[in-house]
């Protein structure tokens, strides 16, 4: 375990790397790219590879960095600022079940794996689809950033299968998402695939966990341009953050927004302690639903913050509404990782 | 130098946290009355003045004090573990106007002749104050104080009146602040004096609260007349002074302690009502629990600050907002489903731990005192969020 202060220094290097894919206020790249088939760019996977993320959590041996879930979630934050679209958090997972040569390819930007998992649109873990003989058969569903993709790991009841995209029998089709991406839907009948392995109750820990942090920066950011529109806005011939009714809202925001930072790094560092598997999974399933409850919260008060101009596509702040649309429900919503905390914890009885 | 025999000079930053956590753990359990455990009102002079005294006793009725003054001269992360092994073992806050609020100020701003004077009354328990600091026309706007002091020869008159000042029924001592200047903006004309509360013309009425209990008092003056040498600092210089809260309370307020206990009080009164098991019940019980969850985390953030001698910054309003805005929900919870025993005077079965409106009452005030949530809001508009005034 690295002291603190080494640690703070680390993670202020990973924050200002994020600086390689642009500046949080500009998001011209953002827009150019919505709704485009890929819905990210080449150019910008590579520079993200060069940089190292993918691995940043995987052992050295393995290519990787060997780092942290702090670490990680500290970029993804950033990464949430700039509404980057590339798919970092799904990747990086999908890492944990590739060998050597697969993941060696993988860190070089040269094969963009993503996992396949989920066969409805609730993050659930109860799967359908087959691995028997080499071959799959099943439906899996809402893939972010698929059309990207040039394998997927597919979890089968068996366990996690590497799948190439180009492999007979392996179909892709795509469905937009409300922040300018696509889900991806592959049906699969007998295709050939090879087993992998890994954890991957823990590998989703992680991304869900990421996910939260992405959102972290999501609200973050939203509620940096709220309020320097509060400041500048003039109605009545003063500035409208000096309404306190629009303060007390703002605080409020504040509030929420330190809520779920400390929500996410007290899990990350939990996941980094390798605390109990038990307060591993209920310190995710609060953050994430701290975290999906406040991006929400933060985008829909920005938008009503700035009135009028906040309903118009061309104004920035929509984007962070529906880049909170998107994710708030990713790896799970609010309201179901408090039911199955509530399952989990208390349906056994009376512990 | 260690003389044989013993360890004299047992300065307590020396120890490990942990051993200093361990060495708090085992005097409170020797010494705390054990039937004053987990109060939910506080406790007048009469109650707590055993547990005043054993602290006072071991030399550790003074945390924050320096050690040439008779105090501990401990750390602010040590202060907070301290607190927070008292809170864990449910101990009641004690009379501690003199110990946590004047004597600091007296250290800091102090004639030699004042420190000297009352500083060891504060530690022997010959002192108790109380703050006279709101007035009926001055609460959050606690700048517009009207009580006035005006020199007469060798004395301070002191005419007006106090509210809300806690405890005053127990007290022989207040401090007040007092206007000085009327012609002064407002936070400039303002003093600190100290009057015995038997001074001929103090007038002290119990204010009962909806608790039904006297915590506060209004406090009169009527022509009081105390020694010039009982102002405490310069002359206008009052609200200075008074200002600059130390870090840790600014932390402690934010303890999740009421939160916690009142979360275990909600399930016990679900149970109690049937409703433990019911799904609606439960996904609302599960919110709140990662709310307090959540405020935990928060707390230890501002905690590390303190621990690492890191400022805390105006955002530290934070804190005491969330855990007052939290605790009033999960009491609001607890009377909704408590059925008709939310009406209840009295605990039923006499298990104040079953007894919601106790709680939903004592969550009330939290929002109030020490800040009110709308004041916090503003602090952290205008202080953290910069907003325009």
């Amino acid at each position: 375990v690295l002291e603190y202060d080494d640690r703070e220094q680390h993670i202020r290097i990973i924050r200002d790397s994020v600086e390689a894919v642009g500046p949080p206020g500009d998001l011209s790249r953002i827009r150019r790219l919505r709704f485009t088939e890929t819905g990210f760019e080449a150019a910008t996977w590579r520079t993200i590879c060069n940089l190292g993320w993918p691995g940043l959590r995987l052992p050295e041996v393995r290519g990787g960095a060997g780092l942290g879930m702090t670490e990680f979630c500290a970029l993804t934050e950033e990464l949430g600022r700039r509404l980057v679209p590339e798919p970092l958090i799904e990747v990086a997972m999908a890492a944990e079940f590739l060998g050597d040569s697969d993941v060696e390819r993988l860190l070089r930007g040269e094969f963009l794996v993503l996992p396949a998992w989920q066969e409805g649109p609730q993050a659930s873990v109860r799967v359908e689809a087959a691995f028997r003989q080499g071959r799959l058969n099943g439906r899996k569903s809402f893939i972010p950033a698929a059309g990207g993709a040039d394998g997927f790991v597919v979890l089968a009841r068996e366990g996690p299968v590497l799948v190439r995209r180009t492999a007979p029998g392996v179909s892709l089709s795509l469905r937009a998402t409300q922040d300018g991406g696509h889900y991806g839907e592959l049906i699969l009948q007998d295709a050939v695939g090879d087993p992998c392995f890994g954890d991957f109750t823990s590998a989703l820990r992680s991304a869900t966990l990421a996910t939260a942090a992405y959102l972290l920066g999501v609200m973050e950011q939203a509620f940096a341009i709220t309020l320097d529109y509060l400041r500048l806005r003039q109605q009545f011939g003063r500035p409208i953050g000096s309404f306190q009714a629009l303060q007390h809202r703002a605080a409020d925001l504040k509030l929420c927004i330190a809520l779920t930072r400390a929500s996410v790094e007290a899990a990350a560092n939990l996941l980094d302690s390798a605390g109990p598997e038990v307060d591993q999974t209920t310190a995710v399933r609060r953050a994430k639903s701290r975290a999906g409850d406040a991006a929400l919260r933060v985008a829909r008060e920005a938008i009503q913050l700035h009135g009028a101009v906040g309903y118009t596509d061309e104004h920035d702040i929509g984007l962070y509404l529906r880049k909170a649309m998107t994710l708030a429900n990713r790896y799970g919503s609010a309201h179901a990782h408090r039911a199955a905390h509530a399952i989990d914890r208390y349906a056994g009885g009376l512990s | 130098v260690t003389p044989v025999g013993g360890q004299s000079f047992d300065d307590m930053n020396l120890l490990s946290d942990d051993d200093f956590r361990g060495a708090v753990r085992r005097f409170v359990e020797a010494n705390y009355p054990p039937q004053l455990r987990n109060q939910t009102r506080r406790l007048h002079w009469s109650e707590n003045r055993v547990w005043y005294m054993a602290l006072s006793a071991k030399g550790w009725l003074a945390p924050s004090w320096p050690r040439e003054h008779g105090g501990m001269g401990l750390a602010a992360a040590k202060q907070l573990i301290m607190i927070e092994e008292f809170e864990r073992h449910g101990c009641a806050r004690i009379s501690d106007m003199g110990p946590a609020m004047l004597g600091p100020l007296l250290i800091q701003h102090g004639s030699e002749s004042q420190k000297a004077h009352f500083l060891p009354k504060i530690l022997s328990g010959d002192h108790i104050w109380c703050q006279g600091y709101s007035e009926p026309n001055a609460g959050s706007d606690l700048a517009a104080v009207a009580t006035t002091a005006t020199l007469d020869g060798d004395s301070w008159v002191i005419n007006g009146q106090k509210t809300w000042t806690t405890l005053a029924n127990d007290a022989n001592w207040i401090f007040v602040l007092a206007r000085t200047d009327r012609q002064a903006k407002k936070q400039e004309g303002i003093s600190f004096l100290l009057a015995p509360m038997d001074a001929p013309g103090i007038t002290v009425r119990p204010i009962i609260n909806l608790d039904l209990f006297d915590e506060f008092s209004e406090v009169f003056f009527d022509n009081v007349r105390i020694p010039a040498d009982h102002l405490v600092g310069a002359v206008n210089q009052g609200w200075t002074i008074t200002k600059a809260q130390l870090g840790f309370e600014r932390v402690h307020i934010g303890s999740p302690r009421l939160s916690a206990y009142a979360l275990a009080r909600l399930r016990q009164i679900a149970e109690r009502a049937g409703v433990w098991d019911d799904p609606a019940f439960r996904d609302r019980y599960v919110a709140l629990e990662f709310d307090l969850a959540d405020h935990k985390a928060l707390y230890e953030i501002y905690a590390g600050r303190l621990k690492r001698g890191e400022p805390l910054g105006h955002d530290v309003s934070l804190l005491k907002l969330n855990q007052s805005e939290l605790f009033q929900r999960i009491a609001d919870f607890m009377l909704e489903i408590a059925g008709d025993e939310a009406g209840l005077l009295e605990p039923p079965e006499g298990d104040r731990a079953l007894h919601a409106a106790g709680l939903f009452l004592l969550a009330r005030p939290t929002t109030i005192f020490g800040g009110t949530s709308e004041i916090l809001r503003n602090v952290i508009s205008r202080n953290v969020l910069n907003l325009p005034n």
